[in-house]
């Protein structure tokens, strides 16, 4: 099966029902992207699809052929990625990390989308989980980056 | 179907005292005065007919022994437990002669004359043929490991639980015929009828029932056949060409495609369609598959019933697509719990994650199926042994009645699905007689 | 909880450190060449046991920093090995903060890990291990000496190369310089050198008032690489020639796979290289992980129940609906764990008594990264390599040893970073994938990773115990407490994690309620044991995570029934305890005065404010919390925490840990509780154990106060003062008094 990420097309040997995530991290070797639940219910996986945050972990690898993958490896090539993480480390975000692949990338979906989210727009967009309880400093980092 | 509400007050008060001879008298079988030995069938043959009659997945728990009984059914009574049908001589059927348990499948009748509660599907069981009964007669008898487990007593008060009211039941809504094949139609059709209508007793749960909870119709004949039934906390909707809220929608290919790999572009088996089919519709063969699919397809739909024909319409698509806030609190529950696997299009993944647009469980004019879900989530598809990849979470820890409401309302009017909005009242009382599906694999084993 | 930091103490040994791998993790070391120098059990300093005796133990015996723990790299940058697991608490920042401040280095330019079991560890007088909030004060000394005595070492070297004395040089992030000639050597030129010199003794210290670090919110040193996915957590390991495996556990512990009933088909699945029957599970083995999960999930197998040598089976009827029921009936009066006055006696001549009973329930630590182990066995040579999320690594050394019948030295074990802990990784041995990834890794004959789905880590995590306590107060005319009596009803931490004897109190279980700081004359603290099925461990705060609910919500129903303001009681009840006064104040002070309510805010909504103090590991908490109501359900807009860890090592990384302390004890205290049914846990996932979304996080203020005490740690202590704050404060809007967590199980009705 023939998969485009991160820019390159991947020939990859994978059950077509097998999630993306498990392609990624365990096909391909990129493992910033992140098991936590398999279920779609912390978003550690989160990866763009289409510019669009996916969780890989309920999307079957064969949903994605054809369309264009971005996981957190290469969020930095992205003008918005690059200031997303760079809010991150200013704003001290991550504690474990654990969740953070999948936050930045929420994030750098919501910053493509909508320029000046509204904090509701952010409250939408940014529904991962984080144990260590990082959602204040998420917000706060976001916020900066909208207002430029 | 696993917990059928036999609810028979009605017509206990109802109808008039008769002789008690015909209460509990003995019916007659074709098999009366044949003993044990007369028969010989295959193993496989009698495994087949149980897997076509799904009689594990009420007769067996998830932690007994096959066959042994003590599934607990509620019932607007009280609670009735599924008996023991292993050949245990002391608490099972092992004393059983052919005609005695032919009586008990077809007819509803025990050895001694007391009848069953029509939670057992006689009704449709009498359609059985001759073949098939002593086929599954010979596979209790002689392949099902013998388990010593006395019956339990239903919890029904006296004078609900008198067992002889039963028989005007019986006499009153079922015909007690044998499949009779319709000469006008091919063999692969008639093979379907007659799984439907016999062993499959897919009426039990998919067609209406009426005051007395009997099925309003056994066979194709009636309109009322199949055109969809809230039994047990789930919808089970139409089977015939209704395009919303039926089969109208789906080719041949996709119903056996559902049957035997329980999911297809359309659906993903959920509810008690999935122990139906974890236990018996993917061990059924193509040839029967393609059967009752041939013979679903012919049962015309109602569209007075079933309302203008669904189209997708992609404004909702664009919406939650914009990255912007959704105004409808319904719809931002959505873009957060539901989105990932269904999609803002509302199309799901393929064969493995189902769509929302258009789905008849969101169509239908009852949301039962849709609240069940959303709160329970799904139990594990296991498909040639193989357990699923994906399940629905069950989200009645997370979102509040008033959430899962406007949830389902913004879903019921979505992607151009058009169907009745959903209350937070429906919604509570559905979770209060609700538990949530186990996430672990379960297989009921049949030996 | 100082038990918890007491494994087997010594790690020395006199086998080499096995820097086999460290390259995996650490990166390349440089020039060094690492011959070790190696240090006879006897000379092994003794760790320090309290926060005092930390901050005043003498230097142990001179080791060579270089050669156990902090290599100088060519490009002057430091890798240093630490005694603690880095799992969001910036720990590893705050000791590179203390050791460069003494090496003279940024530590930005420090590559931080933890360290192997080995002689190293045990000769800089710390423990490997990391729980009770101890990381720091336990290695603030140890680290600042191991620093200085490099920096010596390095000057050393260069006075040397130099020709010059060395007391005419100085040093500057990195570089060792001689002022009168201007010539200057970079720390990594020098170190190869500076290994080879006599290690010196009692180097002076920098005097605090020249900290450039220690103090400072320095930034954390993992930032960059904790945004952008390159942090490698044990699961995200790759060993060449690994496989990968998943297990389906027995439904209920104590319970064996007997047989497989379909494992020909299963072996016949993609990516399958074998299945197997291990203790308590069954195990697949394929070469993706998925793969495996797939498998394993699809493997039927016979199960047995458990035999009567099993510790503690998970019987078949137990739920934890009847448990609350068996411990509210459970007889009194339990092992006395603290006694002052007569409590009997002044209870009988109190103008008012008041009873109430609490309790708290299982909580899964729901951490975000599953447990995972790699297991490497060489037969040949008899060697194990592990690579596994631990804070405990001598205990996991050891036993992986037993289990694979080896010596301990033959053990290496990685303590890679860990993906969130909370508690979970201590020595729990059913709770940790590690003995399942040896035992496929022999059976196999090559490297095996062993990575357990969400739904198999809920199904063994080690809970936090379930806690019942039956409270009885005496006030005096005056509406003071008078006397306070206690039954705390639990099984015994100590018991399950260490095989303590049950024969008396359990300090877990009754921590928060006994030495409180509250000035109750007479008091009775006890603790009703009793034993239940479920494996339990150390969750954040530990036995304070659920005491100080117990304690500071009964304490806010003495108020009431006095008729004194909860704030105006502690603030009588911590006068003769200055530092406790002044945290008081200091929280009142930050939340813009004490107000209890109910009041109206700005946005209409009724809303009304709870305070609560704890005492958790030394460090001193005083938190308030504001709440309203909207349809029925508790909405918490403000969390304000003042915090006295003693000193300050790092302001942000402290606000942070208060940050994330609210987060987990808020989630604790709405939502979460392990619910078994039939002897099972009902919630599998996160779907079935919510917790805290980004929606219901709170506004979060923190104030610092150093009071000077010896210094004290701050990953747990902000947790315990929460749920109480926040019930507080519900009581205060509502009325409702909630004593049984989460509240989600209570109906708050609508708007208030």
């Amino acid at each position: 099966m023939e998969i485009t990420v991160n820019g390159a097309v991947r020939i990859v040997d994978a059950e077509p029902d097998t999630p993306l995530l498990w392609v990624l991290r365990d096909n391909l070797g990129l493992t910033g992207t992140k098991y936590g639940c398999g279920l779609a219910q912390c978003g550690a996986c989160t990866v763009l699809v289409q510019g669009l945050p996916v969780r890989s972990c309920v999307t079957p690898v064969e949903s994605v052929a054809g369309l264009p993958v971005t996981t957190i490896e290469t969020v930095e090539q992205d003008d918005v990625g690059r200031r997303i993480v760079e809010a991150w480390v200013a704003h001290q975000v991550p504690q474990c990390g654990y969740c953070q692949s999948g936050q930045v990338m929420a994030a750098t979906a919501l910053l493509k989308q909508v320029a000046a989210p509204s904090d509701s727009d952010i409250a939408a967009a940014m529904t991962n989980l984080c144990r260590c309880g990082t959602y204040n400093a998420i917000a706060a980092a976001i916020r900066n980056v909208a207002q430029g | 179907m696993k917990r059928l509400l036999a609810s028979l007050a009605i017509p206990v008060i109802a109808v008039l005292a008769v002789g008690a001879w015909f209460t509990t008298r003995i019916p007659a079988s074709p098999f009366d005065g044949q003993g044990k030995s007369s028969l010989s069938t295959t193993l496989e043959r009698g495994e087949y007919v149980a897997r076509l009659g799904d009689c594990v997945a009420c007769h067996s728990t998830e932690r007994g022994a096959p066959f042994s009984g003590g599934l607990a059914m509620g019932t607007p009574l009280g609670t009735i437990f599924t008996t023991n049908i292993t050949p245990d001589k002391a608490t099972g059927i092992g004393s059983y002669t052919l005609a005695q348990f032919d009586n008990a499948v077809r007819r509803g009748v025990g050895p001694d004359g007391r009848r069953l509660y029509p939670a057992m599907p006689y009704p449709s069981y009498a359609r059985l043929s001759d073949d098939d009964v002593k086929a599954l007669y010979d596979y209790f008898m002689n392949h099902v490991q013998p388990v010593q487990q006395a019956n339990q007593a239903s919890t029904i008060p006296w004078p609900m639980n008198m067992r002889w009211p039963l028989a005007l039941w019986s006499a009153a809504f079922t015909d007690g015929r044998v499949y009779r094949p319709d000469p006008s139609r091919d063999a692969s059709w008639n093979r379907g009828a007659y799984l439907v209508e016999g062993p499959g007793h897919c009426g039990s749960c998919h067609t209406p029932r009426g005051l007395a909870m009997q099925e309003e119709a056994l066979d194709g004949s009636a309109k009322a056949y199949l055109s969809g039934a809230l039994l047990d906390g789930w919808y089970a909707p139409s089977l015939r060409n209704d395009h919303n809220t039926g089969l109208g929608r789906w080719s041949e290919e996709d119903i056996v495609a559902y049957l035997k790999q329980g999911r297809n572009r359309h659906g993903v088996v959920f509810g008690s369609m999935m122990e139906a089919f974890n236990n018996s519709t993917q061990f059924m063969t193509d040839d029967d598959l393609q059967g009752i699919a041939r013979y679903l397809k012919s049962l015309p739909g109602d569209p007075d019933r079933d309302g203008p024909p669904w189209q997708p319409d992609s404004a909702t698509t664009q919406m939650l697509s914009s990255g912007a806030a959704p105004a409808m609190p319904g719809a931002a529950t959505y873009l957060a719990r539901c989105a990932s696997c269904h999609g803002r299009d509302g199309m799901g993944r393929g064969a493995w994650i189902p769509p929302l647009a258009g789905a008849t469980s969101l169509l239908a004019p009852d949301a039962s199926s849709a609240i069940n879900i959303t709160l329970n989530g799904g139990g594990r598809v296991v498909a040639g042994g193989v357990s699923d990849a994906y399940r629905m979470p069950a989200l009645r820890s997370q979102l509040s009645d008033g959430q899962i409401a406007e949830l389902l309302t913004f879903l019921r009017g979505a992607w151009g699905n058009k169907a009745a909005a959903v209350t937070a009242a429906e919604v509570g009382t559905l979770r209060q007689h609700t538990n949530p599906a186990s996430s672990e694999v379960i297989v009921l084993q049949m030996r | 909880m100082d038990r918890l930091l007491h494994p087997a103490d010594s790690d020395a040994g006199d086998q080499p450190i096995s820097l086999s791998r460290r390259g995996l993790l650490g990166g390349s070391i440089g020039a060094l060449t690492l011959a070790v120098g190696l240090r006879p059990v006897a000379a092994v300093a003794q760790a320090a046991a309290t926060p005092l005796a930390a901050a005043s133990a003498p230097a142990g015996p001179p080791f060579n920093p270089f050669t156990a723990l902090l290599q100088i790299r060519s490009d002057s940058t430091a890798f240093l090995q630490v005694p603690v697991i880095e799992g969001g608490q910036g720990i590893f920042t705050g000791l590179a903060q203390v050791c460069g401040e003494e090496l003279d280095l940024d530590p930005a330019h420090f590559v931080v890990q933890c360290a192997e079991p080995g002689p190293g560890i045990a000769a800089l007088g710390t423990r490997l291990s990391t729980g009770g909030s101890s990381s720091m004060w336990r290695n603030f000394m140890p680290m600042r000496r191991m620093g200085a005595t490099s920096r010596a070492m390095l000057m050393q070297a260069a006075a040397v190369r130099f020709e010059v004395p060395v007391d005419s040089l100085s040093t500057s992030d990195g570089k060792v310089i001689h002022a009168a000639s201007g010539r200057h050597a970079d720390y990594g030129d020098l170190a190869g050198e500076a290994a080879e010199l006599p290690v010196p003794v009692d180097v002076p210290l920098r005097s605090a008032d020249s900290f450039r670090w220690i103090g400072k919110s320095v930034p954390r040193i993992d930032m960059q690489d904790k945004s952008t996915g390159k942090v490698v957590y044990s699961i995200d390991l790759t060993i060449d020639g690994m496989l990968q495996a998943a297990v389906q556990h027995a439904s209920r512990l104590g319970m064996q796979p007997v047989r497989l009933l379909n494992e020909a088909a299963v072996r016949q699945m993609p990516g399958v290289h074998s299945v197997h029957l291990l203790s308590g599970c069954v195990a697949v083995v394929a070469d993706r992980w998925w793969r495996a999960h797939r498998a394993v999930q699809s493997l039927r197998a016979e199960w047995k129940e458990a035999t009567g040598d099993t510790p503690r089976p998970m019987p078949a009827d137990f739920s934890t609906e009847q448990l609350r029921q068996d411990m509210l009936a459970a007889p009194g009066p339990g092992f006395l764990a603290e006694a002052a006055g007569d409590a009997a006696a002044a209870m009988g001549r109190a103008a008012k008594t008041l009873e109430a009973v609490y309790d708290a329930p299982f909580l899964a630590h729901a951490q975000l990264e599953p447990p995972s182990a790699i297991a490497s066995w060489d037969a040949a040579r008899g060697r194990l390599e592990l690579w596994m999320s631990n804070q405990a690594s001598l205990l996991f050394r050891d036993a992986a040893a037993k289990f694979a019948g080896i010596a301990p030295e033959n053990v290496t074990l990685h303590s890679p970073m860990v993906g969130g802990f909370f508690g979970r990784y201590f020595f729990y041995d059913e709770s940790n994938p590690y003995l399942q990834a040896i035992a496929l890794a022999k059976a196999v004959g090559r490297p095996v990773k062993v990575i357990w789905s969400r739904e198999e880590e809920f199904l063994r995590d080690a809970l936090r115990p379930a806690v019942l306590v039956r409270f009885k107060a005496g006030l005096d005319a005056q509406g003071m407490p008078l006397a306070l009596e206690s039954e705390s009803v639990s099984d015994g931490l100590y018991a399950r994690m260490y095989g303590a004897a049950y024969d008396k109190f359990d300090p877990t279980v009754v921590e928060g309620i006994a030495k409180k700081v509250y000035a109750i004359p007479n008091r009775r603290i006890a603790h009703v044991m009793h034993r239940y099925p479920p494996m339990i461990g150390a969750w954040r705060s530990v036995g304070h995570s659920f005491n100080d609910f117990f304690m500071e919500s009964f304490t806010d129903e003495m108020a009431d029934a006095g008729g004194i303001d909860p704030f105006e009681l502690r603030r009588r009840m911590v006068a003769r305890s200055p530092r406790h006064a002044t945290l008081l104040e200091a929280v009142g002070d930050l939340s813009g005065g004490w107000r209890r309510g109910p009041f109206t805010a700005e946005d209409g909504s009724r809303r009304a404010r709870g305070v609560a103090m704890a005492s958790p590991f030394g460090t001193e908490m005083a938190t308030i919390a504001e709440v309203s109501i909207a349809e029925g359900q508790v909405k918490v807009h403000h969390v304000w925490v003042a915090v006295d860890p003693g000193r300050a090592i790092n302001p942000a990384i402290i606000e942070a840990q208060m940050n994330s302390a609210v987060a987990l004890g808020l989630s604790s205290a709405l939502f979460e509780e392990v619910v078994y049914e039939r002897g099972m846990p009902r919630a599998r996932n996160y779907d079935g154990y919510p917790i805290l979304t980004p929606d219901r996080m709170p506004e979060v203020h923190v104030r610092i106060v150093e009071s000077g005490a010896p210094m004290t740690g701050v990953g747990e202590p902000g947790v315990p003062g929460v749920p109480p704050a926040v019930i507080n404060a519900v009581a205060a809007l509502t009325g409702q008094r909630v004593r049984r967590l989460p509240l989600a199980r209570a109906s708050l009705g609508g708007s208030v």
